[in-house]
């Protein structure tokens, strides 16, 4: 066994570095095929466009760890947008913090449900999620009745949140919302890192049986991990809303596909158990780099984006599927089942052992 | 060494434990005092694993009492048994790849707080390794440890719940030998301190060097307990093994005939090396040695499951390399394996439906349709044959018992007209009739020609159905014996190992 | 195939579901139970139900793909694309059936040899082909098929039926023959229950495998052209959200999302009512959406429903020899 090493770097920060570079590399080779690539502008249109998806991303991450997936959130995000919409345009005197704290729970509640639906009633997360988009989507559908909020009627706090800056360098904007955004993000990866119910998530998805085997809530932990993740789809939901001011009732439709993607390629592991949210973070900002560099170079038509978006998200794949393999070959049970038999156990026997849930 | 006082801080008084018609428990008494450590040996089949689970909480005896401290408990589950101090630790290590070392220790303690203190954490972590002799930086991801590393933290785990019995099943299995001194070191630390640990192994060399008391299983049944002194490695393997022949078993005597399977020097890196022997028409080869010795490992490498690096395989005469078990097929070989309800049949599928499925082609018209005529026809001749009872071939097969689900795997590679036939324990868990069966089948199979490979723990059945027997230990061939030369104690001199 | 009573009671209670959904509807209106009506409920979703049926074996198989859709898409997309550059056109059909096909190809590929899942790979797969639709066709619809194409899809050809429906009958029929009575049926269905059973009995787990899939995108690529003919034009942004009820589909027809189990009787009456209740509710001047979020919660209740016939003791366990 070896000595403890001087300087630990964990392998996350390390997956996170190199995200850090893989951007940096980016943007040098843009910055030669487009000119005046460098500016204040792009920067500020960046970090206005990423926010929305990073924390879907983050939202995802959340739930991929547990080794589930969350595909309503784009759902979320409409239902959340658009409800908070009709509050703030009805109530434009209303204290912002309750807006907020609405679109907050009305993503936890629905997140509830994909929870409650997973978690307890042990439906697969691709299926409870995947007919939740529909049922959110078409519940705000009948709701709106084709109804639009639109961006007059909403309340000025609202429509000039995105612009307001928080402190400016030079030509770059710092912009409020990104900022905060920044913030939520170090807040909850500081929870995953530090508080036992987050490292218990990354229990779940790393070796389920043996978190069951340990005596961990683990129904517990995946229905708070589906309640998180809804949360921040609201919170998203929110942000679209001061975003683009005008919300139909197709808003926020596709954005799951984009959550997943970002958490993917910002190298969490579809298997579970590992993968950072600030990784997330730096995933929604790689793509949203490539994609509005590629809006610049006049060669490329825009509809590569989602071409692109898939071979990513398949490179990502694989190389983590790659990587991970040579880890996980010792412990998986399945890699060699011949030895999955007792000695001594006939094949009428008493079912596996009962996990103790909380 | 703790002051031997007081009652056992486990005992087990006549715990009988029955799977259907199998009883692998009966009447079992065991106690472990506080600071020894005690071993527990026996064959494959004992009733050693059972023991472990009803032990901690797995499984409920069905007769008999568990006591702590002298007080009767009922251990309603495996966080029961945990919450009072007994804690196993099994040959593949539960660990969570992606968590550092030192989360893996202390993961599902009830009493921490809501925020993790990685400070505090990683130096306890690191303070109960290094009491155990293991110099691990606990910040590490546990996905990248060697067996003996998991292994530690498994057992940094169990100390840190204040672990008073130590379940160890099988731990040498995958140690060197500088690591299995390591754990010695760390087993005789814990007893020092106050922990009853129940070492179970097949290592007798181990055994007699860590042991304070050990103690023999023999079909289910506690034989004896003896102080480490008082006992010696001839005795133990004769408590082992000693039962009457009994003599249902029919076999024929058989005349030497062609060689149909022949393996030279065939191995499989981390798996077994060196394996050579023969097998005739119509010979049966028996191929004994206890779990882990590589038997099987030996069988998938025939058939193209996990297939063999070095050595050479002779298939009437002709060198072959087999790398897919329809290529093995295509070579006459069949395999029955060992674990039939997770790789041997489908439960799912019919009694028809599983016998047919390897030789489907046979039943399969031009168009690819199935002939379900044909395969019902070959079915009912195999039930017919081999007695197999269930109310319709319909039925799905995990719906029988465990001896004619056997049955129906046999009637599966049997109906592949194989020319070598490998049986993986082909008579584990079922009652004895059928177990007689299956006996007088593989004496018909070998008069009428096919060679067969019998793979057997039971020590009884493999001395009396081979024509001879290859002894197997840790990946190595250590034996090969003529019918003649081979007896119980020869045999399980080889696969234990000399002194 | 062996009887299971569990099998039995799912396509019993389909077919009860089914006959009430149809009384109510024509309970409602009047033309309900008009033949035209009933042709017309699958002239509409013609593309669905043939993508339903190959799903299945997707599904029994122990897998998913989730980007039939998109490869719909795509295929309509490389139909329009050849077609607008000036490929005779029925060299264009062939072309984008090619390409559905390669697409499946590779996906099954990466499923077999990688181990990845294949929720994972076909989700990158829903998302890559749906941009690769784009970048063909961009924001523009091509349209102007050939007469002969358009009719195909609008008039009758048997008596009442037209082409695509006597297709999909045709197509469902020869399925249910593959599934239950062939080899390869065979086989599908017990890589589904156990892949490690399959293997150690000598199948080829990772031929089926990509089969399956390259199969399933064929399917989903004829669907793309037969949508083409329906609608008599294209774009990229078509059979969005056909996935949840094609799955639907097939997981309301008793197919366990566990794999090894499933009945393609179960799936044609399932087909029956989800395209029942689309047509009532849209009768019933239900909104598209609703009716969409309507299949959704059909959608997890057939697997919750499923799960707790599971763990009903249905069976008894054999007497002892």
């Amino acid at each position: 066994m070896s000595t403890p090493a001087p300087v630990w770097i964990r392998p996350e920060r390390i997956k996170e570095l190199s995200l850090v570079g893989v951007i940096a590399v980016v943007v040098v080779i843009f910055g030669f095929l487009v000119d005046d690539y460098y500016s204040g502008q792009f920067f500020n249109r960046i970090t206005t466009s990423v926010v929305i998806t990073a924390v879907l991303a983050v939202a995802q991450t959340m739930v991929v760890v547990t080794r589930n997936i969350d595909l309503s959130v784009g759902s979320i995000v409409g239902v959340s947008a658009y409800l908070t919409g009709q509050y703030a345009a009805a109530h434009p005197d209303a204290s912002p913090v309750l807006a907020i704290g609405l679109a907050l729970g009305i993503g936890a509640l629905l997140g509830a449900v994909n929870g409650l639906l997973v978690a307890y009633a042990r439906v697969p997360a691709i299926i409870v999620t995947l007919g939740t988009l529909a049922i959110y989507r078409s519940w705000l559908v009948s709701h709106a009745e084709a109804r639009t909020i639109t961006a007059d009627s909403l309340p000025s706090w609202v429509v000039d949140l995105p612009t307001r800056t928080v402190v400016s360098v030079g030509s770059l904007d710092v912009r409020a919302v990104f900022f905060v955004v920044i913030v939520i993000v170090a807040l909850l990866a500081v929870g995953m890192q530090r508080l036992r119910w987050g490292r218990r998530l990354y229990a779940i998805g790393s070796n389920p049986e043996a978190a069951a085997q340990a005596g961990l809530p683990t129904r517990r932990l995946v229905f708070g991990a589906f309640v998180a993740c809804g949360a921040l789809s609201g919170l998203a939901g929110f942000l679209f809303l001061a975003r683009f001011g005008t919300i139909t009732v197709v808003a926020g439709q596709g954005l799951e596909l984009d959550s997943v993607a970002a958490a993917v390629v910002g190298g969490v592991s579809v298997l579970g158990g590992s993968g950072t949210l600030v990784g997330a973070l730096l995933g929604a900002v790689l793509i949203d780099v490539l994609d509005q560099s590629l809006v610049r170079v006049p060669q490329v038509s825009e509809f590569w984006r989602n071409a692109i978006l898939g071979a990513l998200i398949l490179a990502a794949v694989i190389a983590d599927v790659a990587i991970g393999r040579r880890f996980r070959r010792r412990w998986s049970a399945e890699a060699r089942p011949h030895t999955r038999v007792t000695e001594d156990e006939p094949a009428d026997q008493a079912p596996a052992l009962e996990a103790s849930d909380a | 060494m703790v002051e031997p006082g007081g009652g056992p801080v486990l005992a087990m008084r006549g715990i009988s434990k029955r799977f259907g018609a199998t009883r692998a428990l009966d009447g079992v008494s065991l106690d472990l005092a506080p600071g020894e450590v005690h071993a527990l040996v026996g064959e494959n089949g004992a009733g050693k694993s059972t023991l472990i689970k009803v032990m901690t909480g797995i499984h409920a005896p069905d007769e008999g009492t568990v006591e702590i401290d002298g007080e009767r408990v009922t251990l309603r589950n495996a966080a029961d048994a945990q919450a009072r101090g007994i804690a196993a630790i099994y040959q593949e290590p539960l660990i969570f790849p992606d968590l550092s070392v030192a989360e893996n220790v202390f993961i599902g303690h009830r009493d921490q707080g809501r925020v993790v203190r990685w400070r505090r954490m990683n130096d306890e972590a690191r303070a109960i390794l290094a009491r155990l002799d293991v110099h691990l930086d606990p910040r590490m991801p546990a996905s990248g440890l060697p067996v003996a590393a998991q292994q530690a933290v498994e057992i940094a785990k169990a100390i840190s719940l204040d672990v008073r019995v130590l379940i160890m099943d099988e731990p040498t299995a995958a140690l060197s030998a500088h690591e299995v001194e390591r754990l010695f070191r760390q087993v005789r630390r814990l007893r020092d301190e106050g922990v009853a640990v129940l070492f179970i192994s097949h290592r007798l060399d181990e055994v007699f060097e860590i042991a304070d008391r050990i103690s023999v299983f023999r079909d289910g049944r506690h034989v004896a307990t003896h102080a480490r002194d008082d006992v010696t490695r001839a005795r133990l393997i004769a408590e082992m093994v000693g039962r009457e022949q009994a003599d249902f078993y029919a076999r024929t005597e058989h005349h030497a005939a062609d060689v149909v399977l022949r393996v030279i020097d065939l191995g499989r890196t981390g798996r077994f090396s060196g394996v050579s022997f023969e097998v005739r028409k119509g010979e049966v080869l028996g191929l004994a040695g206890l779990v882990g010795a590589g038997r099987t490992d030996v069988a998938l490498a025939l058939f193209g499951i996990a297939p063999a690096e070095a050595g050479t395989i002779e298939l009437g005469g002709r060198p072959v390399r087999i790398t897919s078990p329809r290529q093995a097929m295509e070579l006459g070989l069949a395999y029955l394996s060992e674990d039939r309800r997770h790789v041997g049949l489908s439960l799912v599928q019919s009694v028809t439906s599983n016998i047919t499925l390897p030789a489907l082609g046979r039943y399969t018209s031009k168009l690819g349709l199935v002939d379900r005529g044909e395969e019902r026809l070959a079915a009912e001749e195999f039930r017919g044959r081999l007695g197999i009872r269930t109310t319709g071939l319909n039925q799905p097969v995990g719906l029988l018992s465990g001896g004619n689900q056997q049955k129906t795997m046999l009637a599966k590679w049997l109906n592949t007209e194989p020319t070598v036939l490998i049986l993986d324990e082909p008579t584990r868990g079922i009652d004895v009739g059928a177990k007689a069966d299956v006996h007088h089948l593989v004496d018909d199979l070998a008069r009428a020609g096919v060679a067969i490979v019998l793979i057997s723990s039971d020590l009884p059945e493999v001395l009396a159905m081979s024509d001879r027997v290859l002894v197997m230990r840790e990946g190595e061939q250590t034996g090969l014996f003529d019918r003649a030369e081979a007896t119980q104690e020869r045999v399980m001199t080889a696969a234990v190992g000399e002194t | 195939m062996p009887e299971w009573t569990r099998e039995r009671t799912w396509e019993v209670l389909l077919a009860l579901i089914l006959v009430g959904t149809v009384v109510y509807n024509a309970s409602r209106s009047p033309v309900y139970l008009d033949i035209d009506n009933f042709v017309n409920l699958f002239r509409l979703s013609i593309e669905k139900v043939i993508v339903a049926v190959i799903m299945t074996f997707v599904i029994i198989n122990g897998e998913i793909d989730l980007s039939v859709a998109s490869v719909m898409a795509f295929s309509a997309c490389v139909l329009g694309a050849a077609y607008d550059a000036g490929v005779p056109f029925p060299l264009a059909i062939l072309l984008a059936l090619v390409a559905s096909a390669a697409a499946g190809f590779l996906q099954g590929q990466v499923i077999a040899r990688t181990g990845i899942s294949s929720l994972v790979v076909t989700l990158a797969g829903l998302i890559g082909f749906r941009g690769a639709a784009r970048i063909l066709l961009e924001d523009r619809s091509v349209g102007a098929f050939p007469q002969w194409f358009t009719d195909l899809g609008r008039e009758d050809l048997l008596g009442p039926l037209p082409f695509a429906l006597v297709l999909f009958i045709v197509f469902i029929v020869v399925a249910g023959v593959v599934l239950h009575r062939s080899a390869f049926g065979r086989e599908v269905f017990v890589i589904g229950d156990n892949a490690e059973v399959a293997r150690y009995s000598g199948i080829d787990v990772a031929r089926t495998k990509v089969v399956l899939f390259t199969t399933s995108a064929l399917v989903a690529g004829v669907a793309g052209v037969l949508f083409a003919a329906r609608l008599g034009s294209v774009r990229a942004n078509i059979a969005e959200g056909f996935e949840l009820d094609i799955i639907t589909m097939v997981l309301l027809g008793g197919v366990s999302i566990f794999g090894g189990s499933g009945t393609m009787l179960g799936v044609a009456l399932a087909i029956g009512i989800v395209l029942n209740l689309r047509n009532g509710l849209g009768l019933a001047n239900v909104e598209a959406n609703t009716q969409t979020g309507v299949i959704g919660a059909l959608l997890i209740v057939s697997v919750m429903v499923q799960n707790l016939l599971d763990r009903l003791p249905l069976r008894r366990r054999e007497a002892e020899a």
